[in-house]
């Protein structure tokens, strides 16, 4: 039986984001860090959805998706995340053709109609172009990513040589030591995470319009570098990160 | 005329038991006295060896036990299949490559006609050289002299003589093992199809490994009575609703398994094989009138296969299982660092979607690592069918 309020719950490997819908509208989201236990992490997250919209368990209907979906034993379906990412995508931005979703452990480009996915690249098994590799970089320089956000207001770069997160690394430490502001170097940092995602849709061709998703979609100084490199408005919206969690809550009576 | 192998390796008493009992199976061959040829590749002309009555087999491995090994002599970055196949013949880990009198190699692709030289130190190795061609008089000439010179090769190492009778009568036992797993396999294009695609790999895969003629045939026979029956009986292991997947790449067995357990887990069901254990060496028949030997060689080079260039028998086969299994999306498995696989992608891809026909292309190598990253990529694309 179709149930009219769903949750979708997207365990990515650094958050762990929620969304309830009823009859296909966003009423409560939530997001906590994933930690050691997505399975544990998804229950509460579920509680909190369930308390916010005050319903019971039994009322809605709950899709897990992101990597931890399969250990998610309170769900009544795992979905992956690249169907969920499209499937929201469409949500927030109707007409939605292709998704970059940069999250903790990989990217991914989706070409998207009608919310289906059409095609998908993926990158993994490396840190180059994630979210993880953005963090390292501005621990390394001593800040969070909000003031490393900040820093990228100023617009100023640098090229970085390596993709590689360990090569990077030292090479960030070398930049600095040789009196390279760290501006410059967070700006070189978004650029070489940004030109990894570049050659990802390259693979899979890019189309207007393009939404930003994933835990990095409120790093405006990213947005903006990608749609330098794209030649293409990239748009990223306040439910972005929420994209995969709205998606999985819309895959009720979807094959 | 070369001393044949029968004792066991010096780490025997190292091994488990179902490793023992593998070399204590080979060992038994050996005993009776057949010799027995290792090959690595689907163009290997098996008939030649049918007609010495030597035992041939498979060695490309599918495991990741000996790549560190290997990787002492090999570099890292090189095709798992031909780090793994080495790494066995260096420590005797394999009974087949360790029982092999005779080991034959193809020059394929760049990776393993140098690694064969390599291998040429620790094994009795012969190479044919296969053609990149397969359309022209000059590659078929070169074909047919390579297979003249192997049978000289194993009339001299085995103290044998093949004779045509001989050739031919190996030609049509062949045919009858092509024409049976053929008819295995074909079981899948009913809807839905009577066995899942792990099985019907497990059974075309184990069929490598069955020595007795006999024995296989009627067991692969055994196999396909049996799948009917159950079929008659109302048996449906899998779903009506499932989509069909076609599986193409390189070749696939033992931990590459695992690319058709994230497909099947995901809800899809693969129903053909178009690689080296499957339709490629079963679909079509040796012709068994005329000069056996210009026949096996006409046969064997047509098999298509990246190696070759232009490719389009692959792409013939392709289309040909495509209507006949009504596929729904076909799925490639490329192996990591396998350049002539990995770069034709690109075409079978731009290929199929002119056909309207899905496709997904996953990269993986003998490790386990990657089963979280090729379901999530198996299962967003099953989603998207």
């Amino acid at each position: 039986m179709m149930k009219e309020i769903t949750v979708g719950i997207d365990c990515g490997s650094a958050a762990c984001k929620g969304a309830l819908l009823r009859e296909g509208a966003v009423i409560s989201f939530c997001v906590k860090p994933t930690g050691w236990s997505p399975k544990e992490t998804a229950r509460l997250v579920l509680a909190e959805l369930l308390q916010q919209a005050a319903v019971d368990r039994e009322d809605v209907y709950v899709v897990a998706t992101g990597y931890g979906r399969v250990g998610i034993d309170i769900a009544d379906r795992a979905v992956t995340e690249i169907t969920c990412h499209a499937l929201g995508a469409e949500y927030l931005l109707p007409g939605v053709r292709t998704v970059l979703d940069i999250g903790g452990q990989d990217v991914k480009v989706i070409s998207v109609g009608d919310g289906k996915v059409l095609s998908f690249q993926m990158n993994d098994k490396c840190a180059a172009g994630t979210g993880r590799f953005l963090e390292m970089s501005a621990h390394r320089m001593g800040l969070d990513l909000t003031a490393f956000s900040a820093l990228l207001e100023t617009g100023k770069s640098c090229a970085l040589s390596s993709m590689c997160a360990v090569f990077a690394d030292s090479e960030i430490v070398s930049l600095l030591a040789s009196g390279k502001s760290r501006e410059e170097v967070a700006g070189g940092v978004v650029r070489s995470v940004v030109t990894r995602v570049v050659t990802l849709t390259g693979r899979v061709g890019v189309a207007s319009p393009i939404l930003l998703t994933g835990g990095l979609a409120g790093l405006n100084g990213l947005r903006i570098e990608l749609e330098r490199q794209l030649v293409h408005p990239v748009i990223s919206l306040p439910l972005s990160r929420f994209a995969g969690a709205i998606g999985a809550a819309k895959v009720q009576g979807r094959r | 005329m070369i001393q044949k192998r029968t004792g066991l390796p010096e780490i025997f008493d190292s091994f488990a038991e179902a490793r023992k009992n593998g070399f204590l199976a080979m060992k038994n061959i050996k005993d009776s006295g057949r010799g027995v040829v290792g090959q690595f590749c689907t163009y290997t002309p098996q008939e030649i060896f049918m007609a010495a009555d030597l035992v041939s087999v498979g060695l490309c491995s599918t495991s990741d036990e000996t790549i560190p090994e290997a990787e002492k002599v090999l570099p890292g970055n090189l095709c798992p299949l031909i780090k793994s196949s080495y790494g066995f013949a260096i420590t005797d880990k394999c009974p087949y490559m360790y029982f092999s009198d005779l080991v034959v190699g193809e020059t394929t692709c760049d990776g393993k006609i140098k690694m064969y030289e390599l291998l040429g130190q620790e094994k009795n190795v012969h190479i044919l050289e296969l053609p990149k061609r397969q359309d022209t008089p000059e590659a078929k000439a070169l074909w047919r002299a390579e297979l003249v010179r192997l049978v000289e090769r194993v009339e001299k190492d085995f103290g044998v003589t093949i004779s045509e009778d001989r050739l031919r009568e190996a030609i049509r036992k062949r045919n009858i093992e092509r024409r049976l797993l053929k008819e295995l396999y074909e079981l899948s294009t009913m809807t839905p199809p009577p066995i899942t695609g792990l099985r019907q790999l497990q059974i075309l895969f184990g069929s490598q490994f069955k020595f007795d003629w006999d024995e296989k045939v009627a067991e692969i026979r055994g196999a396909i009575d049996s799948i009917r029956a159950a079929y008659e009986t109302g048996e449906r292991p899998v779903s009506e609703q499932a989509p069909r997947i076609l599986v193409t790449g390189c070749p696939m067995g033992g931990v590459t398994e695992k690319v058709v357990k994230v497909i099947e887990e995901a809800g899809a069901v693969v129903v053909a094989f178009e690689n080296c254990s499957g339709a490629k060496q079963m679909d079509r028949q040796c012709p068994e009138a005329g000069d056996p030997l210009t026949n096996i060689a006409e046969h064997y080079l047509q098999i298509g296969c990246a190696v070759m260039t232009p490719d389009r028998n692959r792409f013939e086969l392709l289309d040909q299982l495509c209507d006949q299994f009504q596929v729904d999306g076909v799925v490639e498995m490329t192996l990591q660092a396998c350049h002539s696989y990995a770069v034709e992608a690109h075409l079978i891809k731009a290929h199929l979607h002119s056909k309207g026909i899905p496709y997904l292309q996953l990269e993986t190598d003998y490790g386990t690592a990657d089963i979280g990253q090729l379901s999530t990529r198996a299962g967003a694309f099953v989603e998207m069918l």
